[in-house]
């Protein structure tokens, strides 16, 4: 099972670079999200990948087979791999046993009944098994979408693609569904991209997520390396919620803005460099509920607004002397209203500084 | 390195389009060149005179007038047909929808002169069945209407154009969601009041440009005028045009008076593209969400009453005077039995001579231009929907200009073109092949290229990724799923074909005449009832290809789902 | 046509007449042998191209008669005079050359052609005893059949009184939207019309009959059709055979015709065989064939034509030719000024 590296990847519209001189090693039998908001140059890298674009320059290897440069690029039929289109992309005209066996009609060495056997098998897994006279447009769409997985995974491709292959569906049905891709690539451990929006289902689903921004890759790591120490302003922001507070560095340790001081997370601040603080709504604590400990943050404010949400309560907190307003995330108990005195702790380790 | 490497493997075909490209300039520049040299030749060389005589004489001038009069109110009255029946259609919760887009297509594909001839049966001032039925009741010495009018031409021209607003507008009002006049709905506002005030403005694009449209089929029409102006005493551009055929013949005359008519033409339509935008359709933004019809109470019944009352005048009453004609020895004499002959079947099928051939000719020339249309229209919306060459967006654009060019012009530069060594085409069918093909493939092209944009790329890709080429993926994955599509690209074109008379008759001989043509001849010599049975055979003929299309499309062409 | 002789009876000249009669009899296989020669050289060419301004059933039964007795096919192009003269001037300028015999009821065409060379010379036969006025000297286009203009009108709506009696009649205000005319733009003796009008009485008469706003048609047969249908009430002009002169006689009939007293044009229709003529065997005996006794008088009959043939009889009802006053124009006055006449008559009524 060979890994994809993609070396300075760059594919222009026009004058615009939608991947700009991209760089991305996905290992083997990894799953990488690449994961940004739309017009980030997602699909575009996908599409590069499977070869119905070429690029203006850099390459793609597929283990130890250069797939496409600037100056040449092997067909997509001959590329070995399989595709989840997020229309799914089924023929309308083919029953679901010929969707799911196109595929391996290519594969030499194959008889009809090895064909059909395998068809079955593969049905089974996705739990459409006894489905292969119908239609697809006698299925739902949860269902279409299994039978493109099926589709996708019956040839056993080296490389898998998957282009927001969940987003059509409902919500309740997304989040089975995220648990059902997981459970597949578990099982079969093909090297896959996949591709989406949705920073819940890239979390869920991958190895580790691209944070895409502007044809460039902004930061790569874990779920968890991306959330709690996210490298940018714009991968903060990316993912989930987070307050951004614009200071200037007063000491190696410390910003201000205005009255406003808070010591973060780092200790090798430039003085008097520019810098965004992003602390996350959940990592901040009322003093009320909590003493906080030594060498917290402590300010105080005033409750602006108060947003019930079921489990938890949102509150956007003024903060005194300050133009800030901080969002915090508490537990339900808390039950604080609008226009209450507050103080807020914030622990240095939740500041978080990235370069401008 | 890479390994196996392969550039695309379409560049081998790249020189079948430029080969495709290259036919199509010729198609269209080779005629509208010679049109333009000749329009400024003369014996002493180049020379703007032929301008100056055309525009100076005041006959001609008169000539020019009409058509614009013509044009304009032909488009208001398309209008104000198109537009209502459009947003009651569209809109409303009008009985008997399906039955009255039957009729409306079946105006649409009526060819207009067959529509004007019935319309002199009905409403000759003095031997109009319309009017007789008038001055009976009515112990009056006036008609009702005096179909030799300009009034009358407008009339009837206005029937045959109305279907090309009523397509434009009935698809926008598609989607205009409910929402937005529901909004006004619930602030006060009428019902009539909501469509003058939200309705009307936000389809407005697609109004000014439905008007373009009828605009441009007035201009561009020839039967009509010449079967109910020149009785009358006038010309448009269109008889005129054809009159400088007689002989001796001007035609760089004819080509001088061609070229404005040519150059209004795509003036109006380049206005039409830049209301449209590159959708070629008015999107009004807003969701398209669910949209529910608009009661209309007590007006239900007066509305419909108009609704066929309009119809009646394209379809019902022409096509009924047609078949009385036919099946009558005289057609002005009241139905009775001893007026009943099949006579006039076999005078036009088995002793007039010109009949046969003129049909053999239609039928060639319509399955071969269809075939060869359906065939060049496909491969170039193919090429353009998936960019399979660099500078498609001028491929797409080059299929679908011959549609400036209005068919008498058409007919003139081929003529000048093709009656000349190297190649001269003139006197055989071969002129009118090139003429029809010229004509009808913007049309061809629309309905390709709406087949293709309906076969989505990814299920191409698919294909691919799994490991079938291109040409496998065409054969097996794009052909069946395009199929009825191109077979209605087929229709389309051949319905075209049979009833073009604009073109026809200045490009034919007495050795190359099709049924149109033969029609034509047919009323100059007033032969009503012959007409009457040719014209039923061509409407026979062309709504057993729709029938044939509808079965393949599986709805009606002007877009509802059965 | 079988040329026979008829022997003579006289016994005593019998032993003199025999030879004769065997010659008479060789001559006559000769000429039937030269006639199934020609016949069978008409059947290879395989048909004739022939261009009519007959009317159109007229032409057709006349086709279908020729195709029955020679077996070779007639290919007939109906149309007004003018446009049939356009069509082949047409297809010569484009180097199409597929007409073997035109008639046309213009005699300034004739002309014209033989002007430019494009006529055969070709003297049908029996041609030396055709009436005056169908001969002619030069031996190209030969007067076949003739006709006079009249004014139609519906007996439902002309009442006695009202019935024109001269051509200044039709200028009255009464008649105002009630004409119909043919064009001559279309149809060839109209041009012969209105110059034979305009000789009577000046252009005036045409701009002043201008103003009466006169429908207009195209065939010269047409304002018998408009008129009879009731859509107009009197034709300016109309071709006195075919419909107009079938129609008079059926019983019962609302269609009826004036001899206008200050003359009605007498309009000469001749045929002539094209120079480049591609059939040219089928042309001949075609032409042949036209001007039989037989068919000729088949045109006396059913169309109320008159007739080049001097042995043809006519319905009684006819008025002989000799008997009215007829106005004829010199074919080459008609070739000189038949474009002016053209226009003119398009500026004084519109188109």
């Amino acid at each position: 099972m060979p890994g994809v590296t993609l070396r300075g990847l760059t594919k222009r519209y026009g004058g615009v670079a939608a991947v700009d001189n991209l760089l991305l090693e996905v290992k083997p039998r990894e799953l990488v999200a690449l994961l940004g908001p739309s017009g980030c140059g997602k699909t575009t890298t996908l599409r590069l990948v499977a070869g119905f674009l070429t690029p203006e320059a850099g390459e793609i290897w597929v283990g130890e087979r250069c797939l496409s440069s600037a100056t040449a690029v092997v067909p997509p039929e001959r590329r070995r791999m399989a595709m989840i289109f997020q229309s799914y992309a089924l023929w309308p005209h083919l029953t679901v046993a010929q969707n799911v066996g196109y595929g391996l009609r290519f594969k030499r060495g194959m008889t009809r009944t090895d064909r059909d056997r395998r068809v079955s098998e593969m049905l089974r897994v996705v739990q459409l098994d006894g489905f292969q006279a119908r239609y697809p447009s006698q299925l739902s769409g949860g269902q279409q979408q299994r039978v493109a997985v099926a589709r996708a995974l019956v040839v056993e491709p080296e490389i898998l693609l998957l282009d927001e292959p969940l987003s059509n569906l409902d919500a309740n049905l997304r989040e089975e569904m995220r648990f059902e891709i997981r459970r597949l690539h578990e099982t079969f451990g093909i090297t896959t991209l996949y591709v989406t929006h949705d920073q819940a289902e890239a979390m869920v689903i991958s190895d580790r997520i691209a944070v895409l921004d502007r044809g460039r890759v902004a930061q790569v790591g874990s779920a968890e390396e991306i959330f709690q120490q996210p490298r940018t302003r714009f991968v903060a922001d990316f993912i989930g919620r987070t307050n951004l507070v614009d200071a200037v560095a007063a000491t190696p340790d410390a910003v201000t803005r205005g009255a406003l001081r808070l010591r973060v997370a780092s200790a090798d601040l430039t003085p008097g460099a520019r810098v965004s603080v992003s602390i996350r709504p959940h990592e901040i604590a009322f003093a009320t509920s909590t003493e906080g400990h030594a060498g917290d943050n402590v300010v105080s404010g005033r409750v602006r607004r108060v947003s019930y949400l079921g489990d938890a309560v949102d509150y956007q907190v003024e903060l005194a002397d300050s133009d800030v307003v901080l969002r915090v995330a508490a537990a339900p108990v808390l039950r604080l209203r609008a226009g209450e005195a507050v103080r807020l702790t914030i622990p240095p380790s939740a500041c978080v500084p990235l370069p401008e | 390195m890479p390994s196996s490497v392969v550039r695309s493997t379409f560049d081998r075909s790249v020189p079948v389009w430029i080969t495709t490209a290259v036919t199509l300039v010729l198609l269209m520049i080779l005629p509208l060149g010679w049109l333009a040299w000749v329009s400024v030749s003369s014996e002493q060389g180049t020379t703007f005179a032929n301008y100056v005589q055309v525009f100076g004489d005041p006959h001609l001038q008169k000539a020019l007038w009409n058509t614009i009069v013509l044009a304009f109110w032909v488009g208001a009255a398309s209008l104000a047909v198109g537009v209502p029946m459009a947003w009651l259609t569209g809109r409303t919760d009008l009985p008997g929808k399906r039955l009255i887009r039957a009729l409306i297509m079946a105006s649409f594909v009526t060819p207009p002169f067959l529509g004007a001839f019935a319309w002199v049966m009905l409403a000759g001032p003095n031997a109009g069945l319309l009017n007789k039925v008038y001055r009976g009741l009515t112990a009056s010495d006036e008609p009702l209407m005096n179909i030799f009018t300009m009034s009358g031409l407008v009339f009837v021209v206005t029937l045959y154009s109305f279907p090309y607003v009523y397509i434009m507008i009935v698809n926008t009002l598609e989607l205009i969601a409910s929402d937005l006049e529901e909004a006004g709905a619930i602030l006060g506002a009428s019902r009539l009041r909501v469509a003058l005030t939200i309705t009307l403005p936000l389809a407005l694009p697609a109004i000014i440009s439905g008007f373009i449209l009828a605009v441009l089929q007035a201009l561009a029409l020839f039967g009509s005028p010449a079967i109910l102006a020149l009785p009358a005493g006038f010309h448009t551009i269109t008889t005129q045009i054809w009159t400088f055929f007689q002989y001796p013949p001007k035609v760089e005359q004819a080509a001088a008076f061609s070229i404005p008519l040519l150059l209004a033409t795509a003036l109006l339509l380049q206005l039409q593209k830049r209301l449209l935008g590159r959708r070629g359709y008015a999107g009004v933004g807003g969701k398209t969400g669910a949209r529910r019809p608009i009661p209309l109470g007590r007006w239900r019944w007066a509305a419909l009453a108009g609704v066929f009352a309009v119809l009646a005048c394209t379809i019902v009453l022409p096509y009924a005077i047609l078949a009385k004609a036919a099946f009558a020895k005289a057609w002005a004499q009241p139905l009775s039995w001893d007026n009943l002959t099949l006579a006039n079947f076999t005078f036009t099928f088995f002793e007039y001579s010109a009949t046969r051939d003129a049909i053999i000719n239609t039928l060639e020339l319509g399955i071969v231009t269809a075939t060869v249309g359906a065939v060049m229209a496909a491969l170039l919306a193919y090429v353009t929907n998936r960019r399979l060459v660099p500078g498609h967006q001028a491929l797409g654009f080059l299929a679908v200009a011959p549609v400036v060019i209005p068919g008498v012009v058409l007919a003139v530069g081929l003529f000048i073109a093709y009656t000349r060594p190297p190649l001269v085409l003139y006197g055989t069918l071969a002129i009118l092949f090139v003429a029809y093909l010229t004509k009808e493939l913007p049309v061809g092209y629309a309905q390709a290229d709406t087949t293709f944009k309906g076969v989505h790329p990814e299920l191409e890709e698919a294909g691919r990724i799994l490991g079938a080429g291109r040409l496998r993926v065409l054969r097996e994955i794009t052909a069946p799923l395009a199929r009825s599509g191109i077979i209605a690209t087929w229709c389309f074109v051949f319905i075209g074909v049979i009833r073009e008379l604009s073109a026809s008759i200045i490009l034919f001989t007495p050795a190359t005449k099709v049924i149109s043509v033969v029609i034509f001849d047919l009323k100059e010599e007033g032969q009503f009832a012959a007409i009457s049975v040719l014209g039923l055979f061509m409407l026979a003929m062309t709504f057993g290809i729709v029938l044939l299309m509808q079965t393949a499309l599986g709805r009606d062409f002007l877009g509802a789902k059965d | 046509m079988k040329r026979s002789r008829s022997a003579s009876s006289s016994s005593s000249a019998r032993k003199r007449l025999a030879p004769l009669v065997l010659l008479a009899l060789v001559l006559a296989a000769g000429g039937a042998s030269a006639q199934d020669a020609r016949v069978a050289e008409a059947r290879r060419e395989g048909k004739v191209v022939w261009h009519t301004a007959l009317a159109l059933d007229s032409a057709q039964r006349l086709a279908t008669r020729f195709e029955q007795t020679y077996g070779v096919k007639v290919e007939v192009h109906r149309s007004g005079s003018e446009r049939i003269l356009q069509r082949v001037m047409q297809e010569l300028a484009a180097g199409i050359k597929n007409a073997d015999v035109v008639n046309t009821s213009d005699t300034g065409h004739y002309v014209l052609l033989r002007r430019k060379n494009l006529l055969a010379r070709y003297t049908p036969a029996g041609a030396e005893r055709f009436a005056d006025g169908f001969r002619d000297p030069d031996g190209y286009a030969w007067g076949w059949r003739a006709f006079p203009i009249v004014v139609p009108y519906n007996t439902r709506h002309v009442a006695g009184a009202d019935v024109p009696h001269t051509w200044k009649d039709l200028l009255e205000p009464k008649w105002k939207n009630r004409l119909v005319m043919s064009h001559p733009g279309y149809a060839g003796s109209v041009v012969t019309q209105i110059i034979a009008l305009e000789k009577l009485y000046g252009w005036d008469f045409w701009a002043q009959l201008a103003k009466n706003r006169v429908m207009l048609v195209q065939s010269i047969h047409d304002p018998g059709r408009t008129v009879l249908s009731g859509e107009r009430a009197a034709g300016v002009n109309g071709a006195d055979y075919g419909l107009l002169y079938t129609e008079r006689r059926r019983p019962g009939t609302t269609l009826a015709a004036a001899y206008p007293r200050d003359g009605v044009p007498l309009i000469f229709s001749p045929t002539a065989i094209m120079s480049f003529a591609p059939h040219p065997s089928a042309a001949r005996l075609f032409t042949d064939f036209i001007f039989t006794r037989e068919i000729q008088q088949l045109l006396a009959d059913g169309e109320g034509l008159y007739v080049a043939h001097p042995d043809v009889t006519y319905p009684a009802d006819r008025p002989k030719l000799s008997e009215l006053k007829v106005l004829v124009v010199d074919p080459d006055e008609i070739d000189r000024r038949t474009e002016d006449v053209k226009k003119r008559f398009v500026e004084l009524f519109g188109a």
